[in-house]
Formats: structure tokens, sequence, C-alpha cells
């Protein structure tokens, strides 16, 4: 997604709201949902390989379930990774909260599941979508930052030892329930 | 009695702490008084003894009294307090004063006197007893002045005018005071606990229930039934006699002080006092303190026994009565000669009578009353008239619905209204007057109840009845013609700005929990509202009260996606949906009563009619009253109902009807194109009676139906026409584009429809061309240029310019249709043409202004192709410079098969015509059918799909349905053996024999190889490439599986990430939700899909839940 693309969605917002005149509130949170919803029809006409995602369960379109599935190549490739996406209400001018749900060994994640990626949070732009993010947790997973680990053991092993380094990742991993 | 054993136990507890701890210091009593006292009944005066326990406070007083007078006897009493001590020590310095000797004398005179008796505390009755000898003893010095008599009389002169009588007394006090100080203590110390007495059975189980003494009321009125009722009536009766016992009491020691006051009064008026005045304050007082001292259960009671009597009286039937009468019965006014009113307004008078003469009915009395007031006003107007929507009196009831529709009597009073005017007045007023009347305290003076304060009381009502219907209004809507009279009442009541804005509110509120949520269609929505406009109209016609109702509405319509698509198919509903529902409401019609048809301007009568065929009563009572309370099954049987009279559940018809209908768009219409107006001629009169022709009603100087704007009117307010139902949805619908462009897919759509009656063209025929250009005058889209008409109003006709292009297509290429074919014809009789016989016709539509006209690439039949060369050629021939592109996919095609043993003739698409002809015999094909049976082919002709898609190059699920299409008519069967593979069945049998078992296809097979010459003649018409049918299987087909991949995606999407198994429900909620477009599948038809899916291994259902398969 461009950015040009996206200053479109939020001027047609506006024109939107001109035309429906002053008796239409918008309310709050009503343009995320929107934008979300776009989103997810974006998802889905025009997938992206590895990666999927979707609204949770009950049915908060604030609330995200994702899929990673692992890069080829990779440690952690053939593995598939949950994620879980909140969005707030001022999206896309903040960025979503996401977790990893799945326990992943990962230099760049640490035990809960947060992740240390510039983009979700001081980089992040209204033009990154969900897509976007999947993606760059994907490559993330190749390619991780070692410069700024959350998990530091994995940091050195990612260079030292690189068989520890799947041992260690095949051992955390473990499919997580449905909540 | 337990309450008299209480009080004694009571008493007793006191005086052991009081000999402690002395707290009675702060007991004024006077402080020296003659302590010769001994004749008090039951008074035995000496030591604090055991025998004294029994004995109370007043006996305390008494050796106080007595102290002053003999100090050293009572070394008990010398050390009570400091202030005595000092009294003690201070007395006998003037000890030796004959004047202070006389004035004691004459105090402890006057004070035996009207000394209150101590206690009766064991005796269960005290207060009747102790008033009985109080009598006897009051009496005597009325009829016998005897000598006592006299002495009282020197001795009380003596205390009254001590300062001149006596001057040497120096501690002197008031015998007044000491009457009310002791008045008080006594009342403190016996009556209270009497009264604590009676209610004190009652107190300990009512206390259980509540503290909230109205909750508690009712509730045990409903718990207890009668019972509780005689219950509280006993607690009553019996503290008024004990009060009255007591007061008894007092005011005999009072007129025994007034008489020796009056008596004074001849001799030395200066010190007599004005023992009016005295009495009153004497009796002020004391009613204070009795109001004051009242214990919670009494007040209980006395309200429970008001509640009850007030009931009865005002018509309201408390729950007991009514479960003893087995049913609910609705409270109403009691008739004049009600017997059992009459008793209990005499009961209820007698009774404030009596309070007020034992001083409960003070204040705090009158809030009392003033509450239980209240409450049977609400207890009233809610049981009278909820759910209750029509008068009770059925005479009455179809007057107002005379005037009503007549809209004269805007203002005019409902029957609702009357009727609860006319109890405010009879029964309620009258009820407040009397009560107040017995209480008021001067009641010679001004009238308790004035006629100002009738019409408040009456505006009162009016405004709980209005706030009732204000509730229910949205179920008023939803059962709309039936409701009517309800309206009335609303109109009668909401009369301020306050009340509209609170009607407004109210309904917002109640539409955003009850109807705009994602548990109603639509359609319903659509519905619903449409009888929203309806209701708020015939409320208030300038329409206002709608326009604050209609913004959460029309923002809740636009994002439902299907909203327009619903509003404009209502639009166009077909003739026959709407000759369903007029059939449906025809029949009721007629038994329809008279004044209602009086009233065709207002265009309404259909559904009033329907609505009273329903419901030809009055809904019963209980009935109604059990919908207003829970609305929902309410719902249910309004949809139960429009089912049954033949609405379309699917459409909103009510929208063609409505457009049907000429009084309805009349004021419209006669603008636009007054043509149409003679065309009903029936309703020619009320058009013109109505004065909406007026060109300006607002100059209108002899409408004297006119009413100013409503105050809360915006500023740029118009006064609307009329009611406009139409033309309020559209607007609601948001912005015209979307509106606009529905409205055109629609009508394409309806356009390209097959004509159904005469789409008949033979190979013979040219007589049925003639018949298709009469039809294309343009009486059969009647319905869709009416709604043009009505959309051009709206909209301007340049926004529409695109369906008018539309229309002047179709009726366009129809003639050039007929000018091509008759030099086609003219070609073809001079030999030129010698294509077999097959007549085609095109339909000619302008690139641009029609939506939706995708290609799809298939090669059609060679004969068919050289038809589309030759209708070309002609068609430039007349419109030079312009060309034709051939939408193959959009036609319909009648194809004559001659089989083996039979004739087939069918009707289909372009697509499933090509695909048929596919299988004629590939001798016979190419140039044309006629030949064939010079060369009678031998073998059965057999294709595969990907055969047929190699030939036509025509899209395989086209291919696949074409088939099934074919097999289905049994012209084609399925190879047994070979998959996706089929062949003609040329006789009966073969086709008998598909259609029973697959598994016999090879014996068929064998069959048809040894069936004698199988002919095969195959004529095709495809009635035009460009014949754009938008409703044509392929480009739905094409729409639909680009539909059925992204669902399918959203499917996996979900079940990856949100859950990973789900049931059908919970999945369609979730696409509902999610796709942006709307989801327009039902359930069934998503589990048709996943059902497939499910069959194709995709996916499998366990536990009614369906999962991805892991792969």
């Amino acid at each position: 997604m461009s950015f040009a693309e996206d200053s479109q969605i939020s001027a047609s917002g506006v024109q939107a709201s001109k035309l429906s005149g002053a008796r239409r509130g918008v309310e709050p949170g009503q343009n995320a949902t929107k934008r979300l919803q776009t989103e997810l029809m974006q998802l889905m006409t025009s997938p992206a390989p590895g990666v999927s995602a979707f609204p949770s369960a009950d049915g908060n379109l604030l609330s995200w379930r994702a899929t990673i599935e692992g890069p080829d190549d990779t440690p952690y490739s053939s593995l598939t990774f949950k994620l879980s996406f909140e969005f707030p209400s001022n999206y896309p001018y903040a960025p979503p909260t996401v977790l990893f749900r799945t326990p992943i060994y990962h230099p760049n994640v640490d035990f809960s599941g947060r992740i240390c990626l510039d983009i979700l949070k001081d980089k992040w732009t209204a033009a990154y979508n969900i897509q976007t993010v999947l993606l760059s947790l994907q490559s993330l997973l190749g390619e991780p930052n070692n410069a700024s680990p959350l998990n530091g053991e994995a940091a050195e092993l990612w260079d030292k030892d690189p068989t520890l380094f799947k041992t260690k990742v095949m051992d955390r991993h473990k499919d997580v329930e449905d909540d | 009695m337990p309450a008299a054993v209480a009080s004694n136990w009571r008493d007793r507890r006191r005086q052991v702490f009081q000999s402690v701890f002395q707290t009675d210091i702060a007991q004024s009593t006077p402080q020296s008084t003659p302590g010769s006292l001994h004749s008090a009944p039951g008074l035995p005066f000496g030591g604090p003894a055991a025998s004294l326990l029994g004995q109370t406070l007043r006996q305390q007083q008494l050796q106080q009294q007595h102290r002053g007078f003999s100090p050293g006897e009572h070394p008990f009493l010398q050390r009570t307090t400091p202030d005595s001590l000092f009294q003690t020590s201070a007395q006998p310095l003037f000890a030796p004063n004959k004047d202070q000797e006389r004035y004691d004398r004459a105090w402890h005179v006057v004070t035996a006197r009207i000394a209150l008796p101590s206690s009766a505390t064991a005796d269960d009755s005290f207060g009747t007893l102790a008033a009985d000898s109080q009598h006897q003893v009051s009496r005597k010095p009325h009829t016998d002045s005897g000598g006592i008599d006299s002495t009282f009389h020197e001795a009380f002169a003596a205390l009254v005018n001590a300062r001149s009588l006596l001057p040497g007394a120096t501690r002197t006090d008031d015998i007044l005071a000491w009457h009310v100080r002791q008045v008080r203590a006594h009342f403190a110390q016996h009556v209270i606990p009497l009264l604590n007495g009676c209610v004190g059975d009652d107190e300990g189980d009512a206390e259980e229930s509540s503290d909230d003494e109205e909750v508690d009321a009712s509730r045990w009125r409903a718990r207890r039934k009668g019972n509780y009722y005689e219950r509280h009536m006993v607690v009553v009766m019996s503290s008024i006699r004990t009060l009255e016992a007591a007061l008894r009491l007092y005011f005999f020691g009072l007129n025994q002080l007034l008489s020796g006051f009056a008596r004074l009064a001849d001799t030395s008026p200066e010190a007599a006092k004005d023992t009016e005045l005295l009495n009153a304050r004497f009796r002020r007082d004391l009613h204070a303190l009795v109001s004051n001292s009242a214990s919670e259960g009494l007040k209980r009671a006395i309200k429970a026994v008001l509640i009850r009597l007030a009931g009865t009286i005002l018509g309201i039937s408390s729950p007991d009565e009514a479960v003893a009468g087995g049913e609910q019965r609705r409270p109403a006014a009691p008739g004049q000669h009600d017997l059992k009113v009459q008793a209990s307004r005499e009961r209820l008078i007698e009774l404030v009578q009596q309070l007020h003469n034992v001083g409960l009915a003070g204040e705090r009395f009158q809030v009392f009353f003033a509450e239980v007031m209240d409450v049977m006003m609400s207890d009233f107007v809610i049981g009278a008239y909820a759910g209750l929507w029509s008068a009770p009196d059925p005479r009455s009831f179809s007057t107002a619905m005379e005037s009503v529709s007549l809209s004269t009597s805007l203002s005019g009073a409902s029957p609702c209204t009357m009727s609860l005017n006319d109890w405010v007045e009879n029964h309620f007023a009258r009820l407040s007057f009397e009560v107040l009347a017995c209480i008021s305290p001067n009641s010679q003076g001004t009238l308790p109840v004035s006629l100002a304060d009738l019409k408040t009381y009456q505006s009162l009502a009016l405004g709980r009845l209005a706030a009732l219907r204000i509730r229910e209004l949205f179920d008023i809507v939803l059962a709309w013609p039936t409701s009517r009279p309800a309206l009335d009442d609303l109109r009668a009541t909401i009369t301020t700005a306050a009340r509209r804005k609170q009607l407004t509110d109210s309904l917002s509120r109640v539409l955003q929990t009850r109807l705009l949520h994602p548990g109603c269609s639509t359609l319903e929505i659509l519905r619903t509202y449409i009888s929203i406009i309806r209701t708020l109209h015939a409320l208030d016609p300038s329409k206002v009260l709608l326009s604050h109702v209609e913004p959460g509405l029309q923002l809740y319509l636009c994002q439902r996606e299907d909203a327009v698509r619903v509003v404009v198919t209502g639009l166009l509903a077909n003739s026959e949906e709407i000759r369903a529902v007029r059939g449906a409401e025809d029949t009721p019609k007629q038994e329809g009563d008279g004044p209602r048809t009086t009233a065709p301007g207002r265009g309404k009568h259909y559904a009033r009619a329907l609505a009273s065929s329903t419901s030809p009563t009055n809904p019963g009572p209980s009935t109604s009253l059990s919908q207003a309370n829970n609305p929902l099954p309410k719902v249910d049987s309004a949809q139960t109902t429009l089912d049954r009279l033949g609405y379309h559940p699917t459409k909103l018809v009510e929208l063609a009807l409505i457009l049907n209908n000429p009084s309805q768009t009349q004021p419209r219409r006669h603008r636009t194109s007054p043509a149409t107006t003679t065309t009903t001629t029936t309703t020619a009169t009320a058009a013109v009676a109505n004065p909406d022709r007026d060109p300006d009603p607002e100059l209108d100087w002899n409408d004297m139906s006119w009413l100013p704007d409503p105050i809360d009117a915006g500023a740029n307010y118009r006064r609307p026409r009329s009611e406009d139902v139409i033309g309020t949805l559209i607007s609601a619908l948001g912005s015209e584009e979307s509106f606009i462009k529905e409205f055109t897919a629609v009508v394409a759509e309806r356009l390209l429809l097959p004509p159904t009656s005469s789409s008949s063209s033979s190979n013979s025929g040219t007589p049925l061309v003639a018949v298709k250009t009469d039809r294309a005058a343009g009486l059969e889209f009647e319905q869709e240029l009416r709604v043009l008409r009505l959309l051009k109003r709206r909209f301007g006709e340049a926004s529409l310019q695109g369906v008018d292009v539309m229309v002047r297509d179709v009726v366009e290429s129809r003639r050039l249709d007929a000018r091509i074919q008759l030099r086609r014809g003219g070609e073809a009789a001079a030999g030129v043409d010698g294509l077999g016989g097959v007549e085609y016709h095109a339909q000619i539509l302008s690139r641009l202004f029609w939506p939706g006209l995708d290609r799809e690439h298939f090669l059609l039949p060679e004969v068919v192709v050289e038809q589309q060369r030759v209708y070309e050629a002609g068609y430039e021939r007349l419109k030079s410079r312009r060309k034709l592109t051939w939408l193959n996919q959009m036609g319909r095609a009648r194809v004559e098969l001659e089989l083996g043993d039979r004739r087939v003739e069918v009707d289909c698409s372009t697509v499933e015509a090509t695909v048929i002809y596919a299988f004629q015999p590939s001798e016979g094909g190419g140039s044309g059918g006629d030949e064939a049976e010079d060369a009678p082919p031998v073998v059965v002709v057999r294709k595969s799909v990907d055969e047929l898609y190699a030939q036509l190059q025509m899209d395989e699920d086209l291919i696949a349905a074409a088939l099934q299409f074919w097999a289905s008519r049994g012209v084609l069967r399925r190879v047994a053996g070979a998959p996706n593979t089929y062949a003609v069945a040329e006789t009966v049998d073969e086709r008998n024999a598909a259609a029973t078992s697959g598994a016999t296809a090879a014996a068929a097979g064998v069959q048809s190889d040894s069936a004698d010459q199988p002919k095969e003649e195959e004529e095709l018409e495809p009635a035009a490439a460009a014949a754009a049918e938008a409703a044509a299987k392929p480009a739905v087909l094409a729409k639909d599986r680009e539909r059925r991949e992204i669902y399918w995606r959203y499917i996996q999407g979900m079940l990856t990430n949100a859950s990973a198994s789900m049931p059908l429900a919970q999945m369609a909620m979730m696409m509902k939700m999610l796709i942006a477009d709307g989801f327009p599948w039902s359930n069934e038809e998503l589990q048709d899909f996943l059902g497939e899916k499910v069959l194709e291994g995709e996916m499998e259902v366990s536990g009614g839940k369906y999962r991805l398969v892991k792969k």
C-alpha cells in the first residue's frame, strides 16, 4: 500500500462527512473500523503468501488475530505463529499493539510475546497496514535486529550457534489453543 | 398483651438505669411543689423501694417535686444532681415564707386535680380505662359543683395571680406549662409504647420485606392479599383509639385549667387569658407531638389503608381483588352507584376525620395523601390506557377516527384524554376535595380544591398519559394503522416543546435498542421506517417531529448497503406482487365500516383496512397489556400478519403500492405530468379537493385547518405538502449518487428481462415481430417510467439521463430491429439469404449508459455469427459511423430440437443454445440445419467438457452449467464411465434410462446405438448478441464465482486466525459484519457453500462447527 492511496482514503472520508452534512456526527472509532474493513477486504482480495489475518471471533473489529508462516531458509521454517493485533480507536494514526501469541524464540521478541520493531513504535505511519506489518514481521524472523535484542541469549546464539538456536526455537515453539 | 409487657419492661429498664445515672436531670419540673400529693391512683409514695420498679418517670417527677418541700426525708433524692443539691441547700433560707407555703399548697391542689394517671401498663386497655376514669372525674366538677370545685378554683386563682396575691412566694411556675410538660412526658412514657405496641405485631414481618415503604406496601399488598389491608386497618384503628383516649385525658386537664381561667376572667380580667387561643395552641402542640412521634409502622399502615381505599374509590382494583376475581381488570372510572365505592368513600372520610382529630392528619399526612394520589394517578393512567389504543366506547372511537382522518380536529380531544379528564374531574378531584376538606384547618374559607387545581390535576394526568404513550410509541408505530387513536392521545397531550423533545428523544432511544441493530433485516427497518413516517406524520403534519427522529435512522441505514436496493426493488415491484397485496387488502376493505372510506384523500385505507382485518375489534385488555410489556412477540405477530395477507416478505411492496396510489403521489405528479392524473378518474375529485393543488398553501386564506409552524421547527423549515413516504425514504438513504446508481442498475436489469408474454418468435414468424414492436410503445415499463418520473422530479433530469437513454435504447432498438428485419426479410424473399430460417433480433444499447456490460468470450455457432454479420451490415447502413459490439452471453434463444422420437422447444440463454448446438452432428453443422435430413448421422454425438471447451472457447463453468441445463431437460445425458461427458438422449427411453440411474447408462448407450437413425436438427435463434440481458446467467455466474472466491478467502482467514472452528451462525454473523459491501447470503446459502467445501475436502464439520482441513 502506498501512502498516496492511504491519503485518498482519508480524503474520501472527509468528503463523505461533508456530503452527509452537519446532522451526522462521525463517531470516534468509526473511521478505524471502516479502515479495518477496507484492509480486510484488501487482505482477502490480494492475499500475501505466508501471512493472514482476521478479526477475532468475538466480532470486535479492533481486535484481530493473525498467522505468520515461518519463512523457508530460516530457523522458523515450517512453523506457524499466531499473533494478536489490538487496534487503537484512532488507528491508523497510531500503531496497533502486536503480540506473538505463539511462544517464539527470537532475538527481538521477549518471552511474553512483545515485539521490538521500530515500525510498531516510533516509526509507525498511517501508510502501514496490517499486511505490511505482517510482512515486516515475517522478514524479521529471517533477519533479526541483533543490535537491540529483547532476548539477549537468542541474539548471541543467532550468530554463534545456529544449530543450538534452531533447537531452542523448536523447544520453545508450541501451538497455542484458540481462546 | 405483648405490647404492654414490652412497655412495662422498658420502663423497668429505664428506671434501673436512671436510679444509677440520674439521666432525668433535664426534666424540667417545678422547683417547688407541695409534696403532700398521695392521692394519685396507684402511686405508693415512699422511698425508692423495689415496689417502685413498676413505676415510671412520672413517679420520679413527683419525687423531685417533693424534694423541695421536705429535703431531708429522702437521702436518695438529695444526691441526685448538682443542680438539685444546690436547690436543697438554698431552699431552707426561704422556707419560712407563708406566701410560698400557700402557693405550694395551691399548686398541689391544682396539680393533683389535673395530674395524669401515671401508668397502666399492666392494663390492656390503658387508654379507654384511663379515659373513663378521667371522664368520671371530669364530669364531676361540672355536674355537682362541690367543695372540691371551689377549692380548686381558689387554688387556681392563687396560682395564676401569685404575683399579686402571694407576693412572698418567690418560686412560682406557670401551671399551663407544667401541664404541657406533664402531657409530653406522659405521651412519651405511655402512649408511644402503646402505639408501638399497636404497630409492633405487624412490624416484625413488615420490616423483613423492605425498608422502602412504597415498594414494601405494594409488595405486601400483593403477597398478603386481603389480609394485609385488614391488618393495616387494625393497626390504624387501634392507634387512633389509643390516641383518642390519650388526647381526651390531656384535654381534660387542659379544660380544667381553662375553666379556671374562664372563671378567673370574671373576677380579675387582667389575669385571664384567651382560652380559645390557649386551647388552640395546646391542640396544635399536641398534634405536632402526635404527628412527629408517629412511627414508621403506623405511617406505613396509614398509607396502605389510604392506598386501598383511594384505589377502590378511584376505580383502581388492587391486586388481591383481581386475584379473587380471576383475571386482571383494567382500572376504570367507577359508576355513580357503586355500593362498594360509596362504602369505601364513607370509610375513608371517617378515617380521615378521626386521623384529623387525633392529630395524625397534619402536614405529614397531607404529603402522604399527595403521594398516594400521585401513585393512584399513575396507576390509573398506566393501568387503564397502557397498550389500549382505542376508546372503550366503540361509538366515540369511530367518530374520533373520522374526525382525525379528515384532519380537521388537530387539537381536539382524543377518546382517552376525554375519559381521563372525566375521571380526574369526577373521581380524582372529588376525592381530593373531600379528603382535604376534612383536614384543612379553615374549611369555611377557600375551597381546598379550586377549579385551577382541577385544571392542574388534569394537565398532570394528561402528562402521565403523554409519558405513557411516548414510552409506547415504538409499539404504536409497529401497530401503525390500528394505533391511530393512541396518536390522537399523543396529539392531544403533546402540547409543549419539552414534551415534543421528550417524544423524539425517547423514540430515538428505542429505535437504537429495538430496531437499529444487526438482528433486524434492512427490509424490516425500512418497513418500520415507513410506519414511523406515517405515524409521525399523522401525529404532526408539519414533519418536524419526524425530522428530529430521522437522523439516527438515516445514519444507520447508510451503513446498510442493501437499503437502496431494497427501496428500489420495492418501488419497482411488479404488478403481480402489487395485485397480491391488493387482493389481500380488498377483502377486508369490504368489511371496513362506512366512515373510514369517506376520507379518500389520505390514501391510507389500504393499510388501515389491512390491519383492521387482522384485529377488527379492540385488542383484549390482557393481551395488549402483555404486548406492551414484552414487545418482541408483537413484532412477530405483525410480521406474520403481513405474511398471511400476502405481503411478499422479501420486497418492500408497500412502496409500489404507494406509488400506484394516485392520492399519494398526486401533489407531485400533477406538476410534471398532468396526463397521468386522467388515468385515475376515480380519485380525481379527491385531487381537486386536495389543498395541495393550490400554488402556495401558505397563502391560502381559506384554509381553516392552517396552523402556525411548530416552535421547534428549524430556521429553514418549509411546510411539507404531504406524507411523502417515498420521498422521505429516498432522501433518507443518503447520497443521491448511490441511489441513482442502484436505480440504474435495477432498471437496466428489468429493461433487459425477456418479455414474458410474447418472446416466442419462431422461424416462421414474421407477425410476431410486429407484436414485439407494439409492446415497444412503452406500456410494459409503466412502473419503471413512473418511478423514473418521480425520481426525476426529485433529483433533476440530468442525473437520471442515463436511465432515460436506457429506456430510449430499448424502444429505439426495437424500431431499428423491425427495420432491419424488414430489409432482411426482403432479402430472404429474394433468396439471398439462405441461412436456414434462423431469426435474429438485437437490442442496441448505448455503451456508456448501461451498467454492468461485461463481455464474456465464446464462439457462437457459425449460423449465428453469419446473422450477426448481416445484422451489423444492416445497422451500419441505417446508422452510419456507428459500430456494434456483440455481447454474446447476454441473449436469449429459442431452440427447437428434433430428436429421435420427439421435438423439444426450449427458451434458453445464448450460452446454453451454443452448447447444445455443438452437439449437432458434425456433417450437418456449419452452414445450417436444413440439410440435416439429407445426411442422417449414424452415431450419437457425445462430447466432454474439455472438447466443448476447445470447440467453443467458453468458460468451463459456463459449459458445465449449460450441460446441466440440458441434462435436466432430458436432452442430454451423462455418459457412464466417462467423466464430464454428455451425449444426446435421442429417445425418451434413453432419457428415462439416464434419468433413472446413471449406472445403467452403458446399457442405454447400447440402446441408442441400436436405435434407428437419430435425426437431429437444431435451430438456434440467439435473440441477439447485444440483446444484453443483464440477468443472463454468464455475467451473473462470473460475478458469483468471483464473489464465492472472495468469500472463501474470508472463511479461510476466519478459521485460520479468529477461531479454528466455528458454528455456521457465527460465521454468517462475522461475514455480515466484516464484509464492507454487505454479505447477501442467507445462512442456508452459506451452509450450502460450506457443504460444497466439505465435499471438496477443504473443510470438515464436527459438533456443528466447521473447521479447515489441515494439510
